[in-house]
């Protein structure tokens, strides 16, 4: 009897002294203010452009409206856009409408006899005017409208070149030469 | 009129919409880098002539100042020069001015007594020493100046014929077959 009365007295002491150690440890949880840290995030707009070739060459034929180009390139667009924007276009153009080749003495291809056919459609010569280059000396190969789903996107548009001699009956012979640029906007 | 005032203000407020959207694009133009794309065309130099036959055929008269040919011919010649050219001659030659035409058997017609008429002018004999063919062999059918507007183009030469056997030894030309060849070739200068 003795002994139970011992070790009961043993238990309840043990308790008394765990909620003791206990009972202190709770009341010291010492927490500081917080503090937020801001994240700014921020993913540019972009709106990009890559040529799979930047030369072409061709071999006139004295007359002739079918003087292909030797290769096609490939233009790829690629862009990060914000909502808002609208459209996107491709644009080819000339610096000059009446001297898109020249050679240098005076001879000149206009923009009106070069053709570009885009994707395999029909050739069109450039004589609109577009954002960039001289006035009547652009073509828009592309246009596509920006939606939620293609802020961010990218296309290709492969271009076939020509030039048309069939108007240019005194162009004498020469090496002529001209930059056609490709740009994009978005709006 | 509550109707007109309404549809005005909805005119007012789409307008204003639109104009908003435009120039907020216009502002906002975001466009990509330039790729350029290097354009070399070549239109290569070349000068060509055509005949529009290549036989002629005379039945002689002995002694006859007038054999004309069987046919005319006309010699079209086209061009495509660089800037730099400044003429487009062509010539008609023989390679030997003393046979002309032989019999193979050592009787000749000379050049001289070859004669073609160029475009209905007046026939000249080929005396003359051109850029083909032999020394006194030649006619030099036309000279053509090249300048800006006909670097590229082209003209005909139409050629009548005639061998005129009076001259020399020629009326005691005996009986036979006479054959040779006369070039047309053009050259352009310089």
């Amino acid at each position: 009897m003795t002994k139970r009365r011992t070790t009961i007295r043993a238990a309840v002491a043990l308790s008394i002294l765990w909620i003791l150690a206990s009972l202190p440890g709770k009341a010291q949880v010492l927490s500081s203010g917080a503090r937020t840290i801001s994240l700014n995030a921020n993913l540019s707009e972009s709106v990009s452009l890559s040529l799979s070739a930047n030369t072409v060459n061709f071999t006139l034929t004295p007359g002739s409206a079918t003087n292909a180009g030797n290769t096609a390139i490939t233009a790829t667009t690629n862009w990060t856009l914000r909502p808002g924007r609208i459209a996107l276009s491709v644009y080819a153009f000339f610096a000059s409408s009446a001297a898109a080749l020249t050679d240098g003495a005076g001879d000149n291809i206009p923009s009106s006899r070069f053709s570009i056919s885009d994707n395999g459609g029909a050739f069109a010569p450039l004589t609109n005017t577009a954002p960039f280059g001289g006035a009547n000396a652009g073509l828009r190969l592309a246009t596509v409208f920006v939606l939620l789903g293609n802020l961010q996107g990218r296309r290709t548009d492969t271009m076939n070149f020509n030039i048309d001699l069939s108007t240019l009956p005194n162009l004498p012979a020469g090496t002529y030469t001209g930059t056609v640029t490709i740009q994009v906007q978005v709006i | 009129m509550n109707n007109r005032k309404h549809d005005l203000l909805w005119i007012v407020v789409i307008a204003v919409f639109v104009l908003g959207i435009t120039s907020l694009a216009s502002a906002q133009a975001l466009n990509s880098g330039a790729q350029p794309i290097a354009l070399n065309a070549q239109l290569a130099e070349s000068l060509t002539v055509n005949l529009s036959a290549n036989a002629v055929n005379f039945t002689l008269t002995a002694g006859s100042a007038t054999n004309a040919g069987s046919t005319n011919i006309t010699a079209t010649t086209a061009w495509v020069l660089k800037p730099g050219r400044t003429q487009v001659t062509v010539d008609a030659y023989f390679a030997s001015a003393a046979a002309a035409l032989t019999d193979g058997a050592g009787d000749n017609i000379p050049s001289s007594a070859f004669f073609i008429s160029d475009n209905g002018g007046a026939s000249a004999a080929l005396v003359n020493t051109v850029a083909f063919g032999a020394a006194n062999g030649g006619l030099r059918l036309a000279t053509v100046p090249i300048v800006a507007g006909n670097r590229n183009s082209t003209r005909n030469d139409q050629m009548a014929f005639n061998i005129n056997l009076t001259g020399g030894t020629l009326p005691q030309l005996p009986a036979a077959t006479y054959t040779g060849t006369l070039n047309i070739q053009a050259q352009a200068t310089p």
